[in-house]
């Protein structure tokens, strides 16, 4: 109880902090010498530990053991992706967000194959951060989170409340920081698995790395907000 | 009144003429959306196969890649959108001498970009309006040795120099010139609006681009 309440008050102090900003700019990105720094930083961490993890998992998994691993990490997902769902009123996704997880846990062995993408339920992602985008919560200002990279403190408020959401964090059990460190230890080596290479792409055809981080990200996130859905309205005239 | 037996068929045929000419006509727009699809799906399978053909050394391949690019983008469109508000604050002869230079950096980096792609299938699956000569054509990229999902690439066509040019391309939903734009910007108000200083750093980004990678 008491760490849902310093879950929930944090929320509340992220979400004030983002509407105490100063008024948005253009780019939306007041802090931005601290963030240019936090990625400087980041960038640190990534050439010294995670890139040589990453490049030791390639090496010692095979890439059907690194499937397995992230189709299982998808699938401890996806009661938080059902929630979102419902949340955000989108009664089919969440529908097939459920069919997913019954069909992965049972037939796909825990989740470790993806039977569920070959009958034509495909995988989508959801979160509490596009529940809050969809309610009109605004992102707030731009900020380069350590570790995880760019963020908003619309998405830090939405990865609080789906650790709250998330139904493993609700079973103790004697070792649960272990299965808890070790999930976010796999869950960071399998995004950066899958990101390290585009990333390393951006970087060698930018002019500045971070603010066309900045644009990526920000259409990404406006992307899976509106999942999918096609908006040319918005695109500028050239 | 009664209608004569020709004058009867008469009407009867001007009726059916009249009833069946929304099926027999194309309207405008819709016919302009053909054309930008078309346009897509013939000129992205040419671009695709210069990429793929392995009889192609490197110098030909970017040769023939750039020349086809060059007769399908609009580049001077892109590069002065790119530009943002200093197209209007930076001097003439710098915004030209951009234009050249992102000429450069643009087949590079469409070049580095494609590349990824030559091993999968593109596929037009619709398209649509933004306004009578403003288009957006929606495709597929399937890798047909996956199970993964498609990738929706999309495709900006604008018809109002009298023929289809592309000016954008988005990769799920993330769209090249916008990010294009959003980092010059920045780069430009780090540096003064100096366009020069931009002009010099995208010219040693072609160069790098051009160079295989380690």
């Amino acid at each position: 109880m008491r760490g849902l309440r310093s879950v929930v008050l944090g929320l509340c102090g992220l979400l004030l902090a983002g509407c105490a900003a100063p008024a948005p700019q253009a780019v939306n990105d007041p802090y931005e010498p601290f963030n240019r720094e936090a990625l400087k930083r980041n960038a640190k961490i990534d050439k010294y530990i995670v890139i040589p993890a990453v490049e030791a998992y390639f090496s010692l998994v095979p890439e059907d053991g690194r499937r397995g691993v992230h189709n299982f990490l998808g699938n401890l997902a996806l009661p938080t992706i059902f929630v979102n769902d419902m949340l955000q009123g989108e009664v089919s996704r969440a529908g097939k967000s459920m069919w997913r997880l019954t069909v992965n846990s049972t037939m796909g062995l825990g989740g470790f194959l993806d039977p569920a993408s070959k009958m034509g339920i495909p995988g989508h992602r959801e979160d509490f951060g596009q529940t809050l985008a969809v309610w009109g919560v605004g992102e707030g200002p731009y900020l380069i989170l350590p570790l995880l990279g760019p963020g908003n403190p619309r998405d830090v408020a939405g990865l609080a409340v789906d650790a709250v959401i998330d139904p493993t964090n609700q079973i103790r059990f004697k070792q649960h920081i272990w299965w808890s460190a070790g999930r976010e230890f796999f869950t960071l080596l399998d995004l950066k698995g899958q990101t390290y290479q585009t990333v390393q792409g951006i970087q060698r055809s930018s002019v500045d790395y971070y603010s066309s981080l900045r644009s990526l990200y920000r259409q990404m996130r406006n992307e899976q907000i509106r999942n999918g859905r096609k908006s040319g309205e918005d695109l500028p005239d050239f | 009144m009664q209608l004569s037996m020709p004058l009867m068929r008469r009407a009867l045929f001007a009726f059916a003429i009249l009833a069946a000419a929304p099926l027999l006509t194309v309207s405008p727009a819709a016919a302009a959306q053909n054309v930008a699809e078309a346009f897509v799906d013939d000129n992205i399978h040419k671009g695709l196969d210069i990429l793929k053909d392995k009889k192609l050394n490197t110098v030909q391949r970017r040769d023939q890649f750039e020349t086809l690019l060059l007769g399908l983008v609009d580049v001077r469109r892109i590069a002065l959108f790119t530009l943002g508000q200093y197209r209007r604050t930076a001097p003439p002869e710098d915004v030209e001498a951009f234009v050249g230079a992102f000429k450069n950096y643009a087949t590079a980096a469409y070049q580095s970009y494609f590349a990824k792609y030559t091993n999968k299938n593109l596929k037009v699956i619709g398209s649509t309006q933004r306004n009578p000569t403003d288009f957006i054509v929606q495709t597929q990229l399937v890798d047909p040795g996956s199970s993964q999902q498609p990738a929706e690439v999309d495709f900006r066509v604008r018809t109002d120099a009298g023929k289809p040019v592309l000016v954008d391309v988005a990769y799920q939903g993330i769209w090249l010139s916008l990010e294009e734009r959003d980092q010059f910007v920045a780069f430009l108000g780090q540096n003064n609006g100096n366009v020069r200083t931009l002009i010099s750093h995208l010219s040693e980004l072609a160069v790098n681009l051009g160079k295989p990678t380690q």
